[in-house]
């Protein structure tokens, strides 16, 4: 049956900028965070250089973590003062137009039935990313714990969270496979909706906009 | 130390079994050496010959030997004066006057070739070398005769190895170090203001025990002391990659024991083992007192390495000013940036619903 698509805004300029700020840091806190975890390059070349491989490495990954809490805050705040999509009322399966969509979308990644795609996410969508949201508390509490060992502040969050440093380093970096996940599922997950449905989900977060279908079949 | 008597011990100068091992283990560990390799320096130190040495003393102030002979663990001056005979050394040796010159003489006649020549202090050279003489002769004659006729040279001391503060500008006598004037014998140089005296037991035992002195860098310096940068072993680098500094003496950074690489430390620019020897058996040496090093080891350091207290040009720090320094100043502004954000998109959501009133956006009318 063809369709007709009509060009919707789904996302403001914010909230995509915040996304690939996560695409970004997110990719390189993986990158530095394992370097850090196993540097393998300044054992081959330890004598006789200047080279500060394994100072450079935690430097991008300091950095790569103020960007990815500035974007977390970010999302934090479009969660009650976004548009529609991007508020936690869109995301959870907490209402009954919620609890539909969530079970929708189950169905829906098993092939059973198809569901029509809404103008936000769907809502298992919205409550992967609750999930993301409370892994990257952790993950940045975990962090500037690490980062501020000294700083009585972070001392408080880090010792009633983790006990110990030891633990907080365990624990930030188990989690980074959560990251690792999530990136695979979510490339492919968007890139699965865009082939099937044809609303342009991939270029929404970069142009805002997604195609969706207009219940009238074409006139002719 | 509980119930030690250290009196008798400094009092009573036999060396003890006990001691003996310590010492060798000691420069064993300094050399680089493995645990295994310990009995052969035992068996080496304990052999009974035991190389003559001619300690010939110039332009100095006797430091070397002092610190070398008073370390404040009696063991390792006393192991070097069982491993070596020391039959010509001005400051400890009993004769005086032409006795003491007698010694010299026969020494050389009689150890042609064979005798350890260790120099300390540098060698003037300007009018004739007349500003040191001994005994009526100039440092650069009595240097000119003895080293000739050693197996090797030992410089010990920044003075006798690079000329020291003597040689410091305008430099009035002319001083040198031993490698100016000596030509044709293995030199090895034990630079230090004074140098660690696990470095002269290291190579001794090393010399000793194969026969040969230990490798060295361009400068003759054993490698297995003068190897690495002082920087390198620092025990407060992880501060200078980080960029916390002392900023002055006394300040908050000089009381946390940061990096003193901003308040002078030579340390990235000097070799030396000085952070894994450290001195007098305390673990003490001056960085971890919290004064910079000045570069001791290094040629020409007084004209080199002062001004002491300005830092080092051209040293490149982690990411401009060390990695958390800089990250904590770039962060501040990435959450100044996210602010604005928030400020920005509040700002336009507010302005939006006074122009059009409260009723629903766009987007929720769209869903509908």
């Amino acid at each position: 049956m063809a369709y007709e698509f009509e060009k919707r805004r789904a996302f403001g300029a914010l909230y995509r900028i915040t996304h690939w700020v996560f695409a970004a840091s997110c990719l390189l806190l993986t990158i530095t965070g394992y370097y850090i975890y196993e540097p393998w390059f300044t054992t081959m070349l330890e004598k006789g250089t200047a080279d500060f491989t394994v100072a450079n490495m935690r430097f991008l990954h300091f950095l790569a973590g103020y960007f990815f809490t500035g974007a977390v805050i970010c999302r934090f705040y479009l969660w009650f003062f976004g548009n529609r999509q991007e508020r936690i009322t869109d995301a959870l399966p907490v209402t009954k137009r919620n609890l539909g969509n969530f079970w929708g979308a189950i169905l829906n990644y098993l092939y059973i039935r198809f569901h029509t795609p809404r103008l936000g996410h769907n809502a298992l969508a919205g409550t992967t990313y609750l999930l993301t949201f409370l892994i990257s508390m952790v993950m940045i509490v975990s962090g500037f714990y690490m980062l501020f060992p000294e700083s009585a502040t972070w001392q408080v969050w880090g010792t009633n969270l983790f006990a110990s440093q030891a633990t907080s380093r365990f624990v930030h970096f188990i989690l980074m496979y959560y990251y690792i996940f999530f990136a695979m599922v979510h490339i492919y997950i968007a890139v699965w909706n865009d082939v099937m449905f044809g609303e342009g989900l991939v270029s929404a977060i970069i142009s805002g906009s997604k195609f969706l279908h207009v219940k009238r079949p074409k006139a002719d | 130390m509980n119930g030690h008597d250290d009196t008798r011990e400094f009092a009573d100068m036999r060396l003890t079994r006990r001691s003996f091992i310590k010492g060798c283990t000691m420069a064993a560990a300094a050399l680089g050496l493995a645990d295994s390799m310990i009995p052969q320096l035992v068996a080496a130190a304990t052999a009974p010959r035991r190389p003559p040495v001619v300690w010939l003393h110039f332009q100095e102030c006797t430091g070397c030997s002092e610190s070398l002979l008073r370390a404040s663990h009696p063991d390792l001056g006393r192991l070097i004066l069982d491993l070596i005979s020391l039959d010509y050394h001005e400051t400890v040796m009993a004769a005086a006057g032409h006795q003491a010159e007698e010694v010299l003489h026969d020494t050389i006649n009689k150890h042609d070739g064979k005798f350890i020549c260790v120099v300390e202090g540098a060698i003037p050279t300007k009018d004739g070398g007349i500003y040191c003489k001994i005994g009526g002769r100039t440092a650069m004659d009595i240097l000119a005769e003895v080293a000739p006729r050693s197996a090797a040279v030992v410089a010990i001391g920044s003075c006798a190895a690079f000329g020291g503060i003597q040689a410091a500008r305008p430099n009035p006598t002319g001083a040198v170090g031993v490698r100016d004037l000596v030509h044709g014998k293995p030199i090895l140089n034990i630079p230090g203001c004074p140098p660690n005296p696990v470095a002269f037991l290291g190579t001794v035992l090393h010399y000793l025990t194969f026969s040969r002195l230990p490798a060295t860098d361009n400068l003759g310096r054993p490698l297995f002391a003068y190897g690495r940068k002082i920087h390198d072993h620092c025990e407060r680098r992880a501060h200078f990659d980080e960029g916390r500094f002392a900023e002055q003496f006394g300040g908050e950074g000089h009381r946390q024991s940061y990096c003193l690489y901003k308040v002078g430390c030579k340390g990235p620019a000097t070799y030396s083992n000085c952070p894994a020897v450290r001195f007098n058996d305390v673990n003490q040496w001056p960085v971890s007192a919290g004064h910079g090093c000045i570069g001791c080891t290094e040629p020409a350091f007084w004209d080199t390495m002062t001004p002491f207290y300005e830092r080092l040009p051209e040293i490149k720090l982690p990411v401009g000013q060390g990695t958390v320094t800089t990250a904590e100043s770039v962060g501040r502004k990435i959450m100044g940036v996210t602010a604005a954000a928030i400020g920005l998109h509040a700002a336009a959501g507010v302005t939006r619903r006074l122009l059009k009133g409260t009723a629903k956006t766009d987007e929720i009318r769209e869903e509908e």
